[in-house]
């Protein structure tokens, strides 16, 4: 398919307020000039191409649009670029190691953890959050991790069997 | 999940789509991206209901960046859609009808910059008197809203005789059930790409649930032949009916023609919710009567539904009330009435269960009120009701043998003893903690129905590049029809997922295959198959035959390529697909396509159905008499729909059917006043999250059709939303002995209720 170039957000703006920041985003350095109230999902989707993290309310309560800022999840549409100068992000396109995929991906894949997809990478990093900063997490603690992140598809019970396999299969991240 | 027959070998496959999605690659059409790309937004009625008395875009053009703005005037051919009546202005030229009319459009070299231009567009409306319910528009000086009226359909059916019914009854039970407007809530908001090509042609890269409809509709708005336009409507993130009718393409379709340039428009949470179909409201009122032995002897049934502004699908989903409103259940005297009322609340439409649950919540629950009225066991009521293999459908049509009512009745009843049991072993150890169980059934047809034009079709061949190529007119919103054409045709063929190329959703790709809609992807899949497979097989092993001189009785597809089976036990690959591929000169082809309809009952009953899914729901509930929370912490579905092609696929859609409509239940209502919404965002309009839904769920497959039957697995799209909110209401009163007749069911009225009996108990104990 013809992928071009998107007209930038930023270049229509036309304002003298830009401001450069340098960030790491999946572990990889960036430079750039940007307005600095502009949405990091915007910046990541539309900058960045990197449009594995998804947007659906744009008010921080679905979750499509997780990313984690320095390990710690986040709303990406709650996030301007001024936050986030110096930060390290990391987004679903950073999550599989090498060209293999993260135990978490593939719980999701074999356990039926996704439909459409669409709040996938968000789900995703919320459970990538919960396992890095919960050993061996309980029911509850799975419940509220994954609280912020609505699917519609899967009423989530494939969620839940793709977290507590990969909790059993006792995956250190 | 229970096996109850080895269908297919492999029926636990990772879907082909799967791997992109967990890993953020797949690109949504939403997620494009072209040069000289512009970003469309679409200016929306200020007002419910009003008269357009001008419209003035002269500020707005001049904003620097904005590339096209168009109002009705720039509309080359018809001004309007809607999938069967074409009712709806792209563009209102003078009336409009709900908050989601569109009135101009604006493509920019932003979205802030649309945005503004849409600021800057002045309209002058002259406001009128808003029908913010379907009583108010039948009343008989209420405005027109269409030439022909406020009413938009009337439908009934009508068998014995129901009066002398209700005269020998025991026991009548009549209530009114009112049931909300539920948003489909699909995480990927509408939208996607619109890009000119040469000699005036176009791509519509924008989700649907048919594309071939899609195109037939935009040709008809853009008066260009549809040889021109060209959709690509795959993947979507989820759509559940919503996304089946035009939603944004005309406006970014002419954007692009007026702008020259590719035209990306994708709506807000906000936009979706105001311009986008909800699940028709509506209000029913059943009076059911039953002998002292538990035999229904008359139902009758009024249904008014509220439409909204335009038609869509509206004519059908009150028709797919009527036919559903006697269920599974053998009634002698019925009268049905039906009516779908304008009104300038928001546009109702197609929904996942389509008509079938709204009426299901009704008629379930007077069988729980009829059973406690005459104290039997609402599951030995349904059991003395049911209907049989061979009896005929709810409109007194033929209809394909079934026993799945029985079997789901008997199913669910085994599981209510057992959770029955284990709630009496141990009930909750806090005393403001009150639980309660509930189970209701339904049957469901699948497919659009007698009289109404339900083609399929598919294609299979060998493709240059050596690979099996099997095209459908599908498109995959999430449901998995992926996943099912992987495995119905590798199971089919014996070949391996390496060896095929699926193409879907691209009309410049496939045959025509119908809708993707009415849980007719997964039946369709097969039944193509059914007819490809033996010439297609033909075809590559004569091929093959011709190559190798091995008789075509001593080869078989297999994986990979064709197989010899010359010798006992020897099974010897003798050429690749590549390989036979390469030998293909140039005025041969290896390709089988079929067209078919989808079956129908032979009884000419408009909209009446043939193949039937069924569904029978556990709940249970458990109320903090505190607050008068209800969680739901058991949502368990027995379904009868032939043999599971894909078990994830299957668990998928029941479980996430069931909570979709748990949240129907109990949470979701899209809000209306006076014709404005006032839930926004999901902020308001709350969905189910994790913490609203049992942590684990039990789906039963009863896989076993009556003998013979020939047409093989149903789809399950929509069977597992259909019985939930009767099972979750029963459950309700099961636990704190009060009858919910209103959806979504409210913390308050369970508070309310709750302590009201308290009450009742303290005042006995206090005389």
């Amino acid at each position: 398919m013809d992928q071009g170039k998107a007209v930038s957000v930023q270049d229509s703006l036309k304002t003298d307020t830009k401001k450069w920041i340098q960030l790491k985003i999946n572990n990889h350095e960036k430079k750039l000039e940007v307005d600095p109230t502009t949405r990091l999902v915007d910046l990541l989707r539309n900058e960045f191409k990197l449009t594995g993290t998804k947007i659906s309310c744009g008010i921080g309560r679905c979750g499509a649009c997780s990313v984690m800022i320095n390990g710690s999840l986040v709303n990406a549409c709650l996030v301007m670029a001024y936050q986030i100068n110096n930060a390290s992000i990391t987004t679903i396109e950073g999550v599989a190691e090498d060209s293999s995929l993260h135990p978490i991906q593939q719980a999701f894949l074999e356990e039926g953890g996704f439909q459409c997809g669409y709040c996938t990478p968000g789900m995703i990093m919320a459970v990538k959050s919960l396992v890095n900063e919960t050993l061996n997490p309980t029911d509850e603690q799975i419940q509220l991790a994954l609280s912020g992140n609505l699917c519609r598809c899967t009423g989530y019970g494939g969620i839940i069997r793709a977290v507590k396999r990969v909790i059993a299969e006792r995956v250190i991240i | 999940m229970q096996k109850n027959q080895e269908f297919y070998k492999n029926r636990r496959r990772i879907r082909p789509d799967g791997k992109a999605k967990v890993t953020g690659s797949l690109s949504y059409l939403t997620d494009l991206s072209f040069s000289n790309m512009l970003y469309g937004k679409i200016l929306r009625s200020s007002y419910p209901h009003a008269i357009i008395k001008s419209i003035n875009t002269d500020h707005a053009e001049k904003l620097y960046g904005v590339k096209a703005i168009i109002t009705h005037k720039d509309i080359p051919g018809l001004n309007r859609f809607g999938i069967v009546t074409p009712d709806q202005p792209v563009l209102c030229e003078e009336h409009v009808r709900y908050v989601g009319d569109a009135i101009a459009a604006v493509a920019a070299v932003s979205v802030e910059i649309a945005e503004k231009a849409l600021e800057l567009i002045k309209v002058e409306y002259e406001v009128l008197p808003i029908l913010d319910s379907p009583e108010k528009s039948l009343e008989k000086d209420a405005p027109k809203l269409h030439p022909e009226g406020n009413i938009l359909h009337k439908a009934g059916f009508k068998t014995g005789d129901m009066e002398a019914g209700f005269a020998k009854a025991a026991a009548i039970v009549e209530e009114t059930y009112q049931v909300p407007r539920q948003m489909h809530a699909y995480m990927e908001t509408e939208g996607g790409v619109i890009v000119p090509e040469k000699d005036g042609a176009i791509t519509v890269y924008v989700g649907t649930q048919h594309g071939y409809k899609d195109r037939f509709q935009l040709s008809r708005i853009l008066d260009i032949p549809e040889e021109k336009i060209r959709i690509v409507s795959s993947p979507m993130g989820g759509s559940f009916g919503g996304k089946d009718e035009l939603n944004i393409q005309p406006y970014g379709a002419v954007l692009a023609l007026v702008s020259g340039c590719p035209v990306k428009i994708h709506q807000t949470r906000k936009e979706s919710l105001i311009a986008g179909l909800k699940r028709h409201p509506m209000k029913i009122t059943m009076k059911t009567g039953v002998d002292s032995e538990g035999r229904i002897l008359a139902n009758q049934v009024n249904i008014i539904a509220d439409t909204g502004a335009y038609a869509t699908l509206g004519p059908a989903i009150l028709d797919f009330s009527v036919e559903h409103a006697a269920g599974p259940y053998m009634i002698p005297n019925m009268v049905t009435e039906g009516i779908s009322v304008f009104t300038n609340n928001g546009v109702s439409g197609e929904f996942r269960g389509f008509g079938g649950n709204q009426v299901t919540f009704a008629l379930e629950g007077q069988i729980d009120r009829l059973a406690e009225k005459i104290g039997m066991d609402p599951n030995e009521l349904r059991r003395r009701n049911i209907r049989k293999v061979d009896d005929p459908g709810p409109l007194g049509h033929r209809i394909a043998p079934t026993n799945g009512a029985y079997e789901v009745l008997e199913a669910i009843n085994k599981k209510l003893t057992i959770k029955t049991n284990q709630l009496k072993d141990s009930p909750p150890n806090d005393k403001w903690k009150v639980r309660g169980i509930g189970t209701a059934i339904t049957m469901h047809g699948g497919g659009l129905g007698y009289g109404r034009l339900d083609p399929a079709g598919g294609r299979i061949s060998l493709s240059e590049k050596g690979k099996i190529e099997i095209a459908f007119g599908f498109e995959e919103a999430g449901q998995g029809i992926l996943g099912v054409i992987e495995t119905i045709v590798t199971e089919e063929l014996g070949c391996a997922p390496e060896d095929l190329s699926i193409v879907i959703g691209d009309t410049a790709l496939v045959p025509s295959s119908g809708s993707t809609t009415a849980s007719r992807g997964t039946s369709m899949v097969w039944h193509a198959l059914q007819r490809m497979k033996g010439a297609f097989e033909q075809q590559i092993l004569n091929k093959a035959s011709a190559i190798t001189s091995v008789s075509v009785s001593q080869m078989q597809l297999g994986r990979g390529g064709v197989f010899s089976i010359t010798k006992a036990n020897s099974y010897a690959l003798l050429l690749t697909y590549d390989e036979i591929a390469k030998q293909i000169n140039e005025n041969e082809t290896i390709v089988v396509s079929t067209n078919f309809d989808f079956p129908t009952t032979p009884d000419p009953v408009d909209g009446g159905h043939f193949l039937y899914t069924f569904g029978a729901v556990l709940a249970q509930v458990e109320i903090d008499l505190l607050t008068g929370k209800v969680k739901v912490i058991d949502l368990d579905q027995s379904i009868a729909a032939g043999p599971v092609v894909s078990t994830m696929g299957y668990i998928g859609q029941i479980e996430g059917g069931g909570v979709m409509s748990l949240g129907y239940t109990l949470m979701e209502d899209a809000l209306m006043e006076g014709g404005k919404y006032i839930t926004e965002n999901l902020d308001s309009y709350l969905i189910p999250s994790i913490l609203d839904v049992p942590f684990s769920m039990d789906t039963e497959a009863i896989e076993q059709l009556v003998e013979g039957d020939p047409y093989g697995p149903r789809g399950v799209g929509e069977i597992g939303t259909v019985a939930v909110a009767p099972a979750i209401a029963k459950a309700i009163h099961h636990a704190i002995g009060y009858w919910p007749t209103r959806l979504p069911i409210s913390s308050e009225e369970i508070l309310f209720a709750s302590s009201q009996r308290r009450q009742r108990q303290w005042i006995k104990v206090r005389q």
